[in-house]
């Protein structure tokens, strides 16, 4: 019996029928972890605590949902007692005296917070590099890239080490390395999950979210990390529904909008072709396929490179080396304590951003960039709620290509960037969105993105799951398809 | 965006850029901001700026202590203090 590449629905049921233990699961997460170190997924390891807290489920059994099923936590989450790093120098030393509000969430519901996981230094980057503790390895290939931020939690998932993982996405960190690593993962509405205890980068865009094998575990996870919480002021007071419900409704139809002013001729022909293909198999799950547009929906990229370096200044200005975390050695005076430490402590993409940050905030420049780019962002928001008025999910390629290698996109700050460009208009809109597996080229995955109207997450699992039941794209894995 | 204003917008970002990567530093912002640019061509007249995805007022709540007192472990975590204050570098001469 073995966990690998198990799903939790799967995880579920073998320790129900009492085929395996809780502490062997957990055991044997610790072994794929050693196994699979040469990855770096792994920042710190929470693995005595989740060794006794199995062996306590065996001597006592739970009828919590998701009772005993290990969980691999993104570094970027305060948990109370465990080092939490947000994957940079600065909090290399911080162990937080509270957990956020969505890892309590899911610990009440059972999960096993096994360990926390590597990402872009405070989740600013799209594929693992920015790390103070070094590259993820995607375990689809040597020299590729997982995807960023949440590399570390996509690679752990794809390499079956654990069958979830908590993400957090600003402008595709969930979404793009789900869709490198071959992986589902799904960023809710923006106020969905409470941001309370995660550490901030750009508090209007940031939203946390489940990353696993298939829909329905998402859905699964959903149904715990959702919560109103009066810590979060943009914490949505709305009905949370069981996402579970909806999985199943057929797409008889069910409208899928396809947005005209994207040209998919800067993509390479097989992405092209698998996304085609993709869109084929749902219409012939009796879903159809209706043109939309979102004129605006190209300038999501620069409005994304003002509002989220502007947010992220002012929320990086607690970095201070005064009360937690990182601080330069014998300062001269106060202000060299800031300084110095702030420059020791960051790394040189969160340097960039901060910058960017202060100058379109600075006086004289901020009605020219940060209110105008607010403005665009009207516009994108507007473009969608023109659309949903007729439709029930809007869909895209997640990505523009496969994973790509290691150093590839070279030091050219704005290639990076533009990695998230299918990404980054749900963050801006604040609209849920999910990449499910849809393909395959040359042993690496692809990913097809399925945004939904606000709130409707339900929809966007929906044909999630029914797309999962009809083909066996999540199914593959670095070893092979599996059964 | 020149070395001058690289060295005001660090000044304002508290840090300070090291001698060797002034240059790079001031061609990548150059080359974000005329990305960025391309904002300029669109007509945003009367287009109300749009700050948080929700556009719900924050909603007020009674002044109450609902938080444990942490003192001790927020003391234990920092850099530098003593049995009340976390410890900086003298301000006052």
């Amino acid at each position: 019996m073995t966990i690998k590449y198990k799903t939790i629905k799967d995880i579920k049921i073998m320790l129900s029928q009492k085929e395996i233990s809780n502490a062997e699961v957990i055991q044997e997460v610790y072994k794929l972890i050693k196994e699979n170190n040469h990855l770096n997924a792994f920042v710190t390891l929470n693995e005595d605590n989740s060794i006794k807290k199995a062996e306590a489920l065996d001597n006592k059994p739970s009828n919590l949902p998701l009772a005993g099923i290990p969980i691999a936590q993104k570094d970027l989450f305060c948990t109370k007692g465990l080092r939490t790093t947000c994957g940079s120098k600065i909090l290399d030393n911080f162990v937080p005296p509270y957990s956020a509000t969505v890892i309590k969430n899911l610990e009440n519901a059972g999960c096993i917070s096994v360990g926390k996981t590597n990402m872009d230094e405070f989740a600013m980057g799209s594929s693992n590099e920015t790390s103070n503790f070094g590259n993820v390895q995607n375990p689809w290939g040597e020299n590729l890239v997982p995807g960023g931020s949440s590399g570390g939690s996509a690679a752990a998932v794809a390499a079956g080490i654990v069958p979830a993982a908590s993400g957090t996405d600003t402008g595709g960190s969930i979404r793009q390395p789900a869709s490198l690593c071959g992986i589902t993962g799904l960023k809710p509405t923006y106020g969905r999950i409470s941001r309370w205890g995660m550490i901030a980068f750009a508090s209007s865009l940031d939203q946390a979210g489940p990353m696993a094998r298939t829909a329905e575990d998402c859905a699964l996870l959903l149904n715990e990390m959702c919560s109103h919480d009066e810590k979060d002021t943009t914490s949505l007071n709305e009905d949370i529904p069981n996402f579970e419900e909806n999985l199943n409704s057929p797409l008889k139809g069910k409208k899928i909008g396809i947005v005209k002013d994207i040209d998919l001729s800067s993509l390479d022909d097989d992405v092209v072709k698998i996304y085609e293909d993709s869109l084929k198999e749902f219409v012939s799950l009796g879903a159809n396929l209706v043109d939309i547009s979102l004129p605006n929906l190209s300038l999501s990229v620069p409005t994304y490179y003002v509002v989220a370096p502007a947010e992220c200044s002012s929320n990086l200005s607690r970095f201070d080396g005064v009360k937690f975390g990182h601080r330069s050695n014998n300062p001269k005076n106060l202000e060299e304590l800031y300084v110095q430490t702030r420059s020791e402590g960051f790394g040189d993409e969160v340097k960039r951003r901060i910058l960017i940050g202060s100058y379109v905030l600075s006086a004289g420049y901020y009605d020219a960039y940060y209110k105008k780019a607010q403005q665009v962002r009207r516009l994108i928001k507007n473009d969608f709620d023109s659309a949903f008025s007729d439709i029930d999910v809007i869909m895209t390629p997640t990505t523009r290509g496969t994973a790509f290698e290691i150093g590839s996109k070279g030091s050219d700050p704005i290639q990076m960037y533009l990695e998230d460009l299918f990404t980054i208009s749900a963050n801006l809109a604040g609209l849920p969105a999910m990449s499910i597996p849809n393909g395959n080229l040359d042993n690496k995955p692809t990913g097809i993105q399925i945004i939904g109207n606000f709130l409707d997450e339900s929809s966007i699992l929906n044909f999630g799951h029914m797309f999962q039941k009809s083909t066996n794209w999540h199914m593959y894995t670095p070893e092979g398809a599996k059964q | 965006m020149d070395k001058k204003t690289v060295t005001t917008i660090s000044y304002l970002s508290r840090l300070k850029i090291d001698d060797g990567k002034e240059e790079k530093i001031t061609k990548d912002l150059k080359n974000i901001i005329n990305f960025v640019d391309q904002l300029n061509d669109v007509d945003t007249s009367n287009i109300e700026p749009l700050t948080n995805p929700l556009e719900k007022t924050a909603k007020s709540r009674t002044d109450e202590v609902t938080a444990k007192n942490l003192k001790k472990e927020l003391l234990k975590i920092a850099p530098s203090s003593n049995e009340d204050y976390f410890l900086v570098p003298r301000v006052v001469e």
